[in-house]
């Protein structure tokens, strides 16, 4: 089995080692009259890692069919958490704390439960937003952004 | 000794209001954090980072120490009462603790668990107090060449202690270090792995990369986890502990020995001072130490209060321990010790040989409120809000996620005002998600970040002091003292296989 989750990230950090190596050649030369140039450490760090993942992903190709077998259901919930952190993240300044803090704690209860009892979620998701927002404002003094500047 | 009565003097900041409260409200959480199987005092002390910025550095630090001690021990309240360790570091305790639940004696398993943790951690900060100015001043004596092999030391060891996963460990810490490496160059000024991004040149900060690692990345791992608790919370329902039966007698104490306590303490906090080593490995050590030299080794395991007490005494010393080489060297022993050094480089405090000399007075309240937290904290919040501790494991999962990674993302904007630290933060918990899914231990990734700096300047500070000559690594005394230890280390952990033992659970 040449590709499975577990290979495909290794996949992934080789070529991203691969990269990272690549770049650090094109630093320089690695030593200069005797002594150690910017490029030398990344060159040694990029060169480790990619033994490392060489090694994981020959141990795990000779793993082979054993590890197909043990792989267990695929949940994809992290794909959406993953997905509202990054809208909320986009949605911070332009919509100010409050809009997009709500929506996102809402959001995060209904992935984390289920689509029923709105109501009492956004309740829920108010009075938490609001409660951080006294945390960071008020009692440290951070200053969060608002639609009212 | 002038250390010894600077600590004894700050025990008068606990005496001032916001202080106690910092440190109790530390404790709390931690606590809170620690039974919740799945969440960790690391999570707790990561989301609480960004508050660090506003507080003094003290205040901030006594807050980490009580966070601290009682992660170590809040694990043991579902590990002795449904069978589910909430820290790694409690696995050992849940073998005895839960028998003695199941046969009607759950308070005085924690009370015995409270009793060891109390010990344990009193032990371990009053040798933390006494040995470290020492080791600070002993560490004066290493120079440039001994600094860049201690710091390999460190991070070979925490490679080789992941004992079944050296190439895994090897990959994440060659991550950190490259992590580390993104920015400008601390010798010459040239901007390395930054790729046009103006905000890259100052490297990337420590703030999203801890956020990241350990609260983003815990939020993706529950969301992707198909685990449900709803049977342990159903069985927490129907324990009921009295306050009264949390006391334990003193006939068990004696059985079970003053040399027992003392033995897994020592175990515990020389355990802490190895790089990596945590508390689920010295709890593991003194555990099976206590039932080598037992009498009746068959009652472990079937509810004998010796192995609470070995187990607790030991993963509460790691905390002491684990300090040591980080105020006098910089090197985190674990994940939170890592993020209390966070705490002091976000404040612009140096960690290293200096430290306990030139910043001591920063330093001796933090150790203050680690031995009262042991001392006094434990055994007050067991009494105090003991019975109604079980009733954690039943709080709403999906509010309290919501809640992490609110606090998690928000507070990854709290040290620029920038949202590029929040998409930073957000990247680190991926890469820190699909790190820990694939069975990589992400304590290595973050020592390569935090040492990388410093282990590549020392090195080409060596090699340019030498004029080239590597043998100076061989040639200078202090270095060759850490290349020797780790010769050692490497042949007492891999060479000679030792029997099987657990890798050291993540913290995070």
């Amino acid at each position: 089995m040449l590709f499975n989750r577990h290979l495909v990230f290794l996949y992934v950090t080789l070529a991203v080692s691969v990269g990272y190596f690549i770049s650090a050649l094109s630093l320089g030369a690695p030593t200069s009259d005797g002594g150690l140039t910017p490029s030398f450490f990344p060159i040694l760090v990029g060169g480790a890692a990619i033994v490392f993942a060489g090694i994981l992903i020959v141990q795990k190709l000779r793993e082979g069919a054993d590890a197909a077998a043990t792989e267990g259901p695929r949940s994809y919930t992290h794909l959406w958490v993953g997905a509202a952190i990054f809208a909320y993240i986009v949605a911070f300044k332009p919509l100010g704390y409050f809009l997009s803090s709500g929506l996102f704690v809402f959001a995060l209860i209904v992935i984390f439960s289920s689509f029923e009892k709105l109501v009492i979620k956004a309740a829920i998701s108010a009075v938490i937003t609001g409660v951080a927002y006294v945390m960071f404002q008020q009692l440290f003094g951070v200053r969060l952004p608002t639609l009212w500047g | 000794m002038d250390f010894i009565l600077l600590v004894i003097n700050s025990f008068s900041l606990l005496l001032d209001p916001f202080n106690l409260t910092y440190v109790i409200l530390g404790f709390v959480i931690g606590t809170i954090f620690a039974a919740i199987p799945g969440l960790t005092a690391t999570l707790a002390m990561a989301l609480l980072l960004p508050l660090t910025y506003t507080l003094n550095v003290e205040t901030a630090l006594m807050a980490c120490a009580s966070i601290y001690m009682a992660g170590m021990c809040g694990g043991s309240i579902t590990a002795t009462t449904i069978n589910i360790p909430g820290a790694p570091s409690s696995m050992m305790t849940a073998l005895d603790g839960y028998p003695m639940q199941q046969q009607g004696k759950g308070a005085l398993a924690l009370g015995h668990a409270a009793l060891g943790s109390m010990f344990g951690g009193a032990v371990g900060a009053l040798l933390l107090i006494a040995v470290a100015p020492f080791v600070a001043e002993l560490s004066l004596l290493v120079k440039t060449t001994g600094k860049f092999s201690l710091l390999a030391f460190a991070l070979i060891v925490v490679v080789i202690a992941q004992r079944g996963r050296i190439p895994q460990a090897g990959l994440a810490a060659c991550i950190g270090l490259m992590l580390a490496t993104v920015g400008l160059d601390a010798m010459e000024p040239i901007t390395r792995f930054t790729y046009g991004y103006s905000n890259l040149t100052a490297g990337i900060d420590l703030m999203p990369v801890i956020i990241g690692t350990f609260a983003i990345a815990e939020v993706l791992m529950q969301a992707a986890s198909s685990r449900d608790i709803s049977a342990a919370a159903a069985a927490a329902e129907k324990v009921r502990i009295r306050r009264r039966d949390f006391l334990p007698p003193l006939s068990d104490i004696r059985k079970i020995g003053f040399g027992c306590y003392f033995k897994s303490c020592l175990i515990g906090y020389f355990v802490g001072t190895l790089p990596g080593a945590g508390g689920s490995m010295g709890s593991f050590l003194a555990y099976t130490e206590a039932v080598r030299t037992s009498d009746a080794p068959e009652t472990f395991g079937k509810g004998n209060p010796k192995g609470i007490a070995a187990s607790e005494s030991a993963n509460n010393a790691v905390c002491g321990g684990a300090m040591v080489p980080m105020l006098t060297f910089g090197i985190p022993g674990d994940p939170i010790t890592a993020i209390m050094l966070g705490v002091l480089v976000i404040n612009g405090i140096q960690p290293g040989p200096q430290l306990m000399s030139d910043q001591a007075g920063l330093i001796a309240p933090m150790l203050a409120a680690l031995l009262f937290s042991a001392v006094v904290l434990i055994p007050l919040t067991l009494y105090l809000i003991g019975p109604y501790f079980i009733r954690i494991v039943s709080v709403r999962k999906d509010v309290l996620y919501a809640v992490i990674a609110l606090l998690a993302v928000v507070g990854s904007y709290v040290a620029t005002y920038s949202t590029f630290q929040m998409f930073m933060a957000l990247g680190m918990g991926v890469l820190a998600f699909y790190l820990r899914r694939n069975g990589f231990p992400v304590i290595t990734m973050l020592l390569g970040y935090i040492l990388g700096p410093n282990l590549e300047e020392f090195l080409r500070r060596s090699l340019a002091l030498s004029n080239g000559d590597p043998t100076t690594f061989f040639t200078n005394p202090d270095s060759l003292f850490f290349v020797v230890l780790t010769l050692v280390f490497v042949y007492f952990l891999v060479i000679r296989k030792p029997a099987d033992k657990p890798a050291p659970a993540e913290a995070g």
